[in-house]
């Protein structure tokens, strides 16, 4: 018996129209791997330029979030290496591109992200870009601080972001956030 | 001064400002793995410029991506000319953009409505 079932791995791609796929840990030559991967594939997919632009720049501040999360050293997570790796999907459906991340986090940490995203569902255009400009200014933070990169991806997004946080155990959750372009 | 230049990758900016000209060129993808790292010494050179002398500057951007953290020194960056402006000194940005993409003119123009100095938008060749 083979150890790895591709066809039902495949079909799950194909379901749910996944075009680019990584699961693991993410260092900085993964993000500029799968940027340069993520351009092509788009560009030969004849997605008009808009779209590239934004399908880019929402992967890199997704991936550059689970990089910049999982290689902290404050952050105590379990000692398991699978808790510093990130899941990260780029989709397509007929009229939309989608991009997806997800990976673990403290409970801590899962309220703060509920604290960052939870004024971005309901703000129109007008409120994200005056929310952008003013966290624009705001002082550089040492942890990379994900506040900017989730109103620049609410402000690419052609509907609302959608989150989730799904309790694991007592110490940490499940974070995953879906872009819809 | 010495000039301050730096060689493009895939994910940090070709970088050249010459303190004998006064232009500035910044131009590729700028999405590095620790922008501040990567931005330090360009603002502690910028400072040092302006500290030095009254010669005009023309920064010339040629970006074609900038992530949130590099959008952010950017902007310090751009700051900082506007107060030489502001002091009297002679400053023009000039930011090459992609005609044909909507998007990224949008970004500049948006980024534009701050700025009093002169700021124009030009196209770039793609």
């Amino acid at each position: 018996m083979q150890r790895f079932d591709l066809l039902s791995l495949r079909n799950t791609f194909e379901k749910q129209g996944i075009m680019i796929s990584f699961n693991g840990y993410f260092s900085h030559t993964v993000i500029e791997q799968l940027g340069e991967a993520v351009k092509k594939h788009l560009q030969s997919d004849e997605a008009p330029k808009n779209r590239i632009k934004d399908v880019f720049s929402v992967f890199i501040e997704q991936a550059q979030n689970l990089k910049n999360y999982t290689t902290r050293e404050d952050i105590k997570l379990p000692a398991e290496k699978e808790s510093r790796s990130g899941t990260l999907i780029i989709a397509r459906n007929e009229d939309n591109y989608i991009i997806s991340s997800g990976n673990i986090v403290h409970n801590d940490d899962a309220v703060l992200l509920r604290e960052h995203l939870e004024p971005l569902l309901g703000a129109d255009k007008d409120e994200l870009k005056r929310l952008y400009k003013n966290q624009l200014r705001e002082p550089l933070r040492d942890d990379g601080g994900a506040g900017l990169g989730f109103i620049s991806m609410a402000r690419k997004a052609s509907t609302p972001l959608h989150y989730s946080v799904k309790e694991l155990d007592a110490e940490t959750s499940f974070f995953t956030i879906e872009v819809i372009i | 001064m010495e000039q301050l230049e730096i060689i493009q990758s895939k994910s940090t900016p070709y970088i050249n400002f010459d303190p004998e000209t006064g232009v500035f060129e910044i131009g590729g993808d700028s999405y590095p793995e620790n922008s501040h790292e990567f931005y330090t010494p360009v603002m502690e050179w910028i400072d040092q410029f302006l500290e030095e002398g009254e010669k005009p500057i023309l920064l010339r951007v040629t970006l074609t991506y900038m992530n949130t953290s590099s959008t952010k020194y950017m902007i310090q960056l751009l700051d900082r000319l506007e107060d030489a402006h502001n002091d009297g000194r002679s400053v023009e940005v000039q930011w090459f953009c992609d005609g044909d993409n909507e998007r990224e003119l949008d970004t500049v123009e948006e980024l534009k409505e701050d700025f009093e100095m002169p700021f124009n938008i030009k196209n770039r060749e793609v």
